[in-house]
């Protein structure tokens, strides 16, 4: 190669620069040949030897998934080392023979089997993951008859353990299988175990860890001979929820045989201590190896076991609903405690007659007692006084309508209406009979369970709508923090300080005066509470057309350190149905006091 | 411009143009290899037409007349900014980077293409004052230039292009007579400056960049790639292994062999005596390129011709470097030979540039 000087021309400065340049590339060059002649020729015949027998192996090693905490440092979740059945697809020349004894021995059918290798190349050597939660005898099976299944591996894996198979199903979410979906985003890997729902899924990025990967020798028949270099899984990080697993647990038990929904909140901060939903879902069955069957059986239930009905589940609050028509009417000066009237069980607007739930009537009422025995009568002509707009500003400046902000995502925001709303959705005006439906929570208003918490958590704490805070934070493996929450404010309820009395009056009435709430007295703690009676849509379907029963409350009522609503769906009356669900998880959270006050013979 | 005169035919370089061609010849060769029978022969028909596309391309930008190209670079340069940044809103993910735009059924890599729009660029700003002595101004404003679309580089994540640049920067830099001394101090500037985009990324990406910085953070993925690349090559031995004992490449151990990893197949295939050629072959190649760059009187000639023979000359290297493990795993295609449209089509416009400047030099 000619860099010389050209004739006619003196070699300048720019013709040694690049001459140089062009020598650091020549000896970038040489050092290639250097390595290629020490990899071919003097290493050659070693490496030759390896690409024959071509022994290493590298096989994935999971990370342990985060374990979730309650308030209290109690796990709500753990794990627990669990065999999983994975396939070489390499590894399997007789691809056929080895599948059909697979699927004999095991009872997995053999299309299954076939589809997951199907997704990836034959010629891989990375271990496809087809079933986990192998039992001890499936492993036994399968190590019994090693040689007829080559590239049939059982891999030790940590999987997810659950206190009891449903134990905060919603809250906590499942794990499982990346699906081609997801794969799709590109973040994943196949076979990654990924949160799908819930708190799982939220902080899936935090709990997922990050696995580690093995480099194995292995023999002719690619049994594993000796482990090279490990490097270690990072665990996932620890999460530090908000949730009392006691409280939790006695929300679930006092659930029990009936669909609905429960939240227990402190109204001081807004912390979720509980949160649940039933019917619920089998945790560790959609965790381990769910059939394709037993999946589509669980998203076709018509109780929808999957929904969480306590950010997922619309309801008409009924009854519940007129703490805000009292609380509108009296901040604007349109309803005052001495309102009275005569209860005779019936109302008459135009040609329609409108019914108190009670037969006969209440007789006469004012607006406290009429709260306390949850007067209908009473509230229809105090709605029509107070006027939709008013209503309906209320509703929202206690949240409902909104969604609460939980962050599990799929929250539902429930209904409250626009005044022209009818107008627009059914081609109607909004009529006068709207405003008397919508003034004891029927009509068009509906609410989530955790909308009616927030609600009644601001009549406890005198305003304040707090964002629901499920998780407190996040630590990492080496106990550094990740991730950390602080309350949030979210809105606030501005009423004056004698309606927040009155109101709260009324509500200590409802449960301990003989109202409607008084299933759910108990002695030693001053509860608060509204009931409601709400008409489920579905009217016309007689076997699943009863009412859903609601109860809101706080306690205790001096000093409000939770607020419990229970949702019972078609489950009847609010106070016959609901309030004794919620005394009986009052009954746990405030187990010393209600104990002392059974020793001391006092009520 | 596209009138073809007869001096210009003249001085065509045809040893230059001789060695590409022998070297694609082996690309697709490879590529009808891997598979013989299977998916290879659909491999090299396609890489075949990405040549055919290839030497067209080649052909028009070796007609006309590169200064004419240097003068519109802020136009290229506009429009492969553009590019980058519709990669960002459009772009395809594939393996957890944006690299790639859809155009019906063709995925093109803009990165690839920017190469070159990298390197018009760098002539038109450090040329454009022929005569001129350098100012420290004039540099510091072609590396803010170069900067944005180095940075969106970064971000795809594409380190192996970012990687590409750096060293064509600092070759064209010394070229133009940028004293050592400077080009210490920027990349001083350079290393400070890390720290701070580390700061920017988000932990995932943090994650991302450091599986391509050390392979075994990604134990299955590229350091696996690594361990069978070597066994690949080392296999072959003197004479290599033919095509049809070659077990690594065809057992598909490794799963960029097509792409990246190609070099891994050849020298499994035809062993050290085989490489030799090839390595050759690309030596001549890039020396020629020095050549065209040192003989080259028009400045706007000299800086294109030195900053195009760069980026091929440092992505010969880093490949084959990387696939012989002597550096680690960047995702960088071998020009010429590797599998894929954008690179091949990139390399042989680069070619063209080359001999466009021959061309003219004798005018």
């Amino acid at each position: 190669m000619d860099l010389g000087p050209r004739p006619g021309g003196p070699r300048d400065a720019w013709t040694r620069r690049v001459l140089a340049l062009a020598m650091l590339t020549a000896i970038g060059f040489v050092g290639l040949l250097v390595q290629l002649w020490y990899l071919q020729a003097l290493e050659g015949g070693h490496l030759q030897e390896m690409s024959e027998k071509n022994r290493i192996r590298l096989r994935p090693v999971a990370a342990p998934r985060g374990i979730l905490f309650d308030r209290h440092g109690h796990p709500l979740v753990d794990n627990r080392p669990a065999f999983t059945l994975s396939l070489i697809p390499r590894e399997m020349e007789d691809r056929d023979t080895v599948l059909a004894r697979l699927s004999v021995l095991l009872k997995i059918p053999l299309t299954e089997l076939r589809e997951s290798l199907d997704r990836v190349p034959a010629d891989s050597f990375r271990p496809v993951r087809v079933r986990r939660g192998l039992s001890l005898a499936e492993v036994t099976q399968v190590e019994e008859r090693k040689l007829e299944l080559p590239g049939v591996i059982v891999e030790v894996e940590p999987q997810r353990v659950y206190p009891t198979s449903a134990f905060a199903a919603h809250l906590l979410g499942y794990v499982r299988e990346v699906s081609e979906e997801q794969m799709k985003q590109g973040r994943y890997r196949r076979g990654d175990m990924i949160g799908q729902s819930g708190l799982e899924r939220l902080l899936d990025e935090y709990l997922r860890g990050r696995d580690g990967g093995e480099r194995i020798e292995v023999d002719a028949l690619g049994r594993p001979v000796q482990v090279m270099k490990r490097d270690e899984p990072d665990p996932g990080g620890q999460v530090i929820t908000s949730i009392d697993r006691r409280i939790q647990e006695a929300a679930e038990r006092a659930m029990t045989g009936h669909a609905g929904a429960v939240v227990v909140m402190d109204p001081r901060n807004g912390d979720v201590l509980a949160m649940t939903s039933s019917p619920a879902f089998a945790l560790d069955r959609l965790t381990g190896n769910l059939g394709r069957e037993d999946w589509r059986r669980l998203v076709s239930d018509p109780m929808t076991p999957l929904m969480n009905r306590a950010l997922q589940g619309q309801y008409a609050p009924g009854s519940v609903f007129k703490v805000v028509v009292a609380a509108a009417g009296l901040q604007e000066g349109s309803l005052t405690p001495m309102d009275r009237t005569y209860c005779t069980g019936q109302f008459h607007l135009g040609a329609w007659t409108f019914k108190d739930w009670k037969e006969g009537g209440h007789g006469h009422v004012d607006l406290r007692s009429a709260l306390v025995h949850s007067c209908n009568i009473f509230f229809y002509q105090a709605g029509l006084k107070v006027g939709p707009e008013a209503i309906v500003r209320y509703a929202r400046a206690f949240g409902l309508g909104a969604t609460p902000g939980t962050d599990l995502g799929s929250e539902k925001p429930g209904l409250i209406p626009f005044v022209d709303w009818k107008r627009r959705r059914g081609g109607r005006a909004w009529q006068a009979g709207d405003t008397v439906n919508i003034s004891i929570g029927q009509g068009p208003v509906l609410v989530t369970p955790m909308q009616v918490a927030r609600m009644m958590g601001a009549v406890a704490n005198g305003g304040i709508l707090w964002k629901p805070r499920l998780v407190q934070r996040v630590e990492e493996s080496d106990g550094a923090l990740a991730y950390s929450t602080s309350s949030k404010m979210r809105g606030h309820v501005d009423l004056s300080p004698v309606v927040w009395a009155f109101l709260r009056s009324a509500l200590v009435g409802v449960v301990n005066e003989g109202g409607t709430g008084g299933a759910a007295r108990l002695p030693g703690v001053l509860i608060a509470g509204k009931t409601g009676t709400a008409q489920s849509i579905a009217k016309s379907d007689s076997a699943r057309g009863q009412d859903h029963a609601w109860f809101a409350s706080y306690a205790p009522a001096q000093d409000p350190q939770v607020v419990v609503v229970v949702l019972v769906e078609r489950g009847g009356k609010g106070g016959q149905v609901a309030a004794p669900i919620a005394r009986q998880i009052y009954q746990a959270i405030f187990l010393e006091k209600v104990a002392m006050v059974a020793l001391g013979g006092e009520s | 411009m596209l009138r073809v005169d007869r001096r210009l035919l003249q001085n065509v370089d045809w040893a230059l143009l001789a060695t590409a061609l022998f070297i694609v010849a082996l690309s697709v060769l490879s590529m009808w290899n891997l598979a013989p029978g299977r998916g290879g022969t659909a491999l090299a028909w396609r890489q075949l037409s990405w040549v055919g596309i290839g030497l067209v391309a080649l052909l028009v930008v070796a007609s006309v007349d590169y200064r004419s190209l240097v003068r519109v670079a802020p136009a290229f340069y506009v429009l492969g900014v553009s590019l980058l940044v519709v990669v960002f809103v459009l772009g395809r993910t594939v393996s957890g980077a944006r690299r790639w735009i859809h155009l019906g059924p063709i995925t093109f890599q803009p990165s690839e293409l920017f190469k070159l729009i990298f390197v018009l660029t760098l002539a038109w700003a450090l040329a454009s004052r022929a005569g001129e002595p350098l100012v420290r101004g004039t540099v510091m404003g072609t590396l803010a230039l170069l900067g944005v679309p180095f940075l969106l580089v970064v971000r795809q994540p594409d380190l192996g292009t970012a990687l590409v640049l750096i060293p064509v920067v600092a070759a064209v830099l010394v070229g133009v007579g940028v004293r050592l001394r400077v080009l210490g101090a920027f990349a001083l500037a350079g290393l400070a400056a890390l720290p701070l985009g580390w700061l920017a990324l988000k932990p995932y990406q943090r994650d991302r960049l450091l599986v391509y910085l050390d392979p075994f953070r990604d134990p299955l993925g590229t350091a696996y790639n690594v361990i069978q690349a070597k066994i690949a090559i080392g296999s072959g031995q003197l004479l290599g292994k033919g095509v049809s004992g070659a077990t690594q490449s065809r057992l598909a151990f490794l799963p960029e062999r097509h792409t990246d990893f190609i070099f891994a197949v050849f020298a499994e295939m035809w062993g050290f005596i085989g490489c030799l050629v090839l390595i050759v072959a690309y030596g001549l190649l890039v020396l020629r390129g020095f050549e065209i760059a040192a003989s080259t009187r028009d400045p706007r000639g000299r800086v294109l011709a030195l900053g195009v023979t760069a980026v091929l000359a440092a992505q010969i290297l880093i490949n084959l470097g990387m696939v012989t493990g002597l550096l680690p795993v960047v995702g960088i295609p071998l020009p010429l030979m590797s599998y894929g449209g954008s690179s091949m089509v990139a390399s042989l416009m680069g070619l063209g540039l080359l001999l466009s400047i021959r061309m003219r030099q004798f005018r």
